[in-house]
């Protein structure tokens, strides 16, 4: 639809030129987005679930390729694409169950023939083929090769010539989409809430008299502080600066606003301070399957200081932040480099910044990197809106939010 | 008496066994080593590799010939199972294992199949009791395979699990199953592609990578890295006593890859101009750790304290359900070593054919199953066995 394809492309325009800030807004649009995209695209009666897919991946793709940085992108879209997978899972599982009753009360005699397709298996062993294409292949699917496909049922329905039979095929048609569509809103509420889920948390990890370092400003972890803070836990807070963007200031003013007792330190102050401190607590921008985190620059540094004074290091995440990818060159490629100007003024030192001798490349480089990844050694806890966990557990959740077909778009 | 383990109740048996030698032609040999222990593995890992010195030779005649009572052993307790079968589930395993190309698990699992295919069973409650015979004979005949208990343990699993599935016809059942078993060796191979596909991103251009041992899945992994035209060179240690190191580097001069030879204490001195670490493994353990030919574990540490990646390439059906606590735990794997001059009688060898890497010291695994890191490989073993 035309309308779609406009809303598409300007989404694109706007992720390739940055100009939405922030993993929970990216995630947010991005689902919106593909909400739209799903309500207006019009399925085949047959196979529509693999339609819905295609269609979402082809979009996904695009997304991706604006700004292959923001992993919230990917993770979301892969989120839709399971929960397509899902709904269609649980409509087959319920068809089937439909069928059998409906052959069971028509036909006694024809107890072979269900109509189904597998001549001497049961239902439920359909069920439970359609199920293992959902999980990602395991020591016990390893013998049994390709399952076949869960929308057999479906054919087999639609090969059935009873009136009663394409009416339920005609609503099962539109409840797909239904489905789909409400699982998608359950996404985007999730995602909306995640904020107050993990802030819940804070005060079984904050106790009393305790001083936080954190880096930066993540409005996760503000909102975390302050609930402590409304439980009448009273601690301190380091903040430190975060530079070049300088975000700790921001951070700093919003928790004194808040009534918490904070101070401000540089960057490099972080290891003299950190024999002082009981607890570091960081935002993620993204979650890597590993257990290793994405991080504004300078969290890598916060916690090998915390591994050497043993103080606990932990980062706080919302589920649209966990990327079931796993990173094999995050310091370049899962970076950007910002604007150099952020860290000098072009005014004074446009003539170091110009083309050198002979050579013909400019003797002063400036490097500006967003990001900094954290090796899951490093990290003690992740916080999500689930609860607390190990960093070798992220395969788990991974496992639980994503399907193995998706991972390569 | 040198030795203190952990496990003290392993050294308590080894002091018991060595005070009372077990054969009679256990005169020749140190009062420690058992020749019965001589792991049928490793032999055959030694014979595909064909570094054979006529030493070798005469240290395995020797083993042979503790080795063949044990396989009439065998042979009688497979004919005590009642039926008058010719068949003999050992002498097909051995059969097919001689192939260099194959996995240990697939030769298992075939020898398996052909015993379905002489079968006279009419049920399956028959047909699965047969099987487990024959899986417990393979598996006693050789305890030091690991990937021949995990394949044989998968293959009756999944002869379990099917049989629970209602199947209305026995000979249907009978025919999936050997259907099954015939393709798991399309799927070994299938498994080295997917692996090596998953590790392509990996290896970056301009990379160099210490390679321990001759895992047909690593040298998968780096032939198909070749033909992607990505530009690394390998180490290879020199992976004494079988020499894996020269048959390696043969392999990859071929593919034009530039390849240099470590000796194996020299693994520190270049650890620091290595980017990462790929071997394979003979088991994954419970733990997420590896049981690997000897001097992984030590390239592990090493690599470990120097901050480079280990990264170890293994199928899924090598996943055992073992947990050993310290390198001692595991059934003995010995092996002969020859030193090129003659040593003392009084002189001990440690024989020990492998060892096992903690899985704090692996990076990630890659296997059939996807990416790993070593914490999912119970989470694995788990569902399989539930």
């Amino acid at each position: 639809m035309p309308d779609v394809q406009s809303m598409v492309l300007e989404f694109v325009n706007k992720l390739r030129k940055r100009k939405i800030e922030g993993s929970q807004a990216t995630a947010r649009c991005t689902v919106e987005l593909l909400r739209s995209v799903i309500s207006h695209h019009r399925v085949p009666h047959a196979n529509q679930a693999s339609a819905l897919i295609d269609a979402v991946k082809a979009v996904g793709a695009q997304l991706v390729a604006a700004n292959p940085v923001e992993l919230a992108v990917g993770n979301v879209v892969r989120r839709v694409l399971h929960i397509i997978r899902e709904e269609d899972l649980s409509l087959a599982t319920a068809a089937v169950a439909g069928l059998d009753l409906l052959d069971a009360s028509d036909d006694d005699e024809d107890v072979n023939g269900k109509g189904i397709g597998y001549p001497g298996m049961s239902a439920a062993v359909v069920a439970a083929a359609a199920r293992s294409t959902l999980r990602p292949p395991s020591l016990q699917t390893l013998l049994e090769g390709t399952p076949e496909s869960a929308t057999v049922p479906y054919t087999s329905s639609s090969g059935a010539d009873s009136e009663s039979k394409t009416a339920d095929k005609s609503s099962i048609t539109r409840k797909l989409k239904h489905d789909v569509i409400e699982g998608v809103n359950q996404l985007i509420h999730e995602i909306a809430g995640c904020h107050e889920q993990i802030a819940e948390q804070a005060i079984e990890h904050i106790h009393q008299n305790e001083v936080i370092l954190t880096l930066g400003s993540s409005r996760t972890v503000l909102e975390f502080l302050c609930a402590a803070k409304e439980k009448k836990r009273s601690f301190r807070v380091f903040v430190a600066e975060g530079a070049p963007r300088y975000q700790g200031h921001l951070l700093a003013k919003e928790l004194v606003a808040r009534g918490l007792q904070t101070t401000v330190i540089t960057d490099s102050a972080v290891f003299a301070m950190i024999s002082r401190v009981n607890m570091v607590i960081i935002g993620a921008h993204a979650v890597m399957a590993n257990g290793g985190v994405i991080g504004p620059v300078g969290v890598n540094m916060a916690a090998l200081a915390a591994k050497k004074h043993a103080v606990p290091f932990v980062v706080l995440a919302g589920s649209h932040k966990l990327c079931p990818l796993y990173p094999h060159n995050p310091e370049v490629l899962l970076n950007e480099l910002r604007s150099p100007s952020e860290l000098l003024d072009f005014g004074e030192f446009s003539d170091c910044l110009d083309f050198g001798t002979g050579s013909g490349s400019p003797l002063l480089q400036v490097v500006n990197p967003t990001f900094d990844y954290v090796p899951p050694s490093l990290v003690s806890l992740f916080i999500t809106d689930t609860g607390g966990h190990n960093p070798s557990y992220m395969y788990r959740l991974i496992a639980d939010y994503y399907s193995a077909d998706d991972l390569v778009m | 008496m040198w030795r203190r383990s952990a496990s003290f109740i392993l050294d308590d048996e080894r002091r018991r066994t060595s005070n009372s030698p077990p054969m009679a032609d256990n005169t020749t040999r140190a009062p420690f080593q058992n020749p019965d222990a001589i792991s049928a593995y490793y032999q055959t890992r030694a014979a595909h590799h064909g570094v054979i010195t006529s030493d070798w030779l005469a240290q395995a005649q020797a083993a042979v010939g503790g080795g063949v009572s044990g396989e009439e052993n065998s042979d009688s307790s497979v004919s005590e199972l009642g039926k008058d079968k010719s068949f003999n589930v050992i002498e097909e395993f051995n059969g097919w294992r001689k192939q260099p190309d194959l996995a240990e698990a697939v030769a298992a699992i075939r020898a398996l199949a052909a015993v379905i295919r002489a079968s006279e069973a009419s049920t399956m409650m028959e047909l699965e009791i047969e099987l487990k015979k024959a899986s417990d004979t393979l598996k006693s005949w050789d305890k030091t395979s690991i990937s021949l208990t995990a394949g044989c343990d998968l293959f009756i699993r999944y002869v379990t699990r099917t049989s629970a599935l209602e199947y209305e016809d026995f000979n249907s059942a009978k025919s999936r199953l050997l259907e099954r078993a015939e393709k798991f060796g399309e799927i070994s191979c299938k498994a080295r592609k997917i692996i090596a596909m998953l590790s392509q991103d990996f290896i970056f251009d301009g990379c160099t990578i210490l390679v321990h041992g001759l895992s047909r899945v690593v040298l998968e992994i780096l032939k198909t890295a070749a033909q992607n035209n990505k530009l690394f060179r390998v180490l290879c240690t020199e992976g004494r006593p079988d020499g894996t190191g020269v048959l390696l580097s043969n392999e990859l001069s071929k593919l034009d890859i530039p390849v240099k030879l470590l000796l194996d204490s020299a693994v520190a001195y270049s650890m620091d101009e290595v980017d990462m670490v790929f071997v394979g493994a003979d088991g994954v353990v419970e733990s997420g750790g590896i049981i690997n030919m000897m001097g992984t574990y030590q390239i592990a540490l090493v690599a470990h304290s120097m901050n480079k990646p280990v990264y170890v390439a293994a199928e899924s059906y090598k996943f055992a359900r073992l947990y050993p606590l310290d390198q001692k735990d595991m059934a003995p794997a010995l092996r002969p070593i020859e030193f090129g001059v003659k040593i003392p009688a009084k002189v001990e060898v440690e024989m020990s054919a492998r060892d096992y890497t903690p899985p704090q010291y692996l990076t990630l695994l890659f296997t059939d199953l996807g990416v790993l890191s070593p914490s999912v490989v119970s989470d694995e073993l788990i569902q399989l066995y539930l």
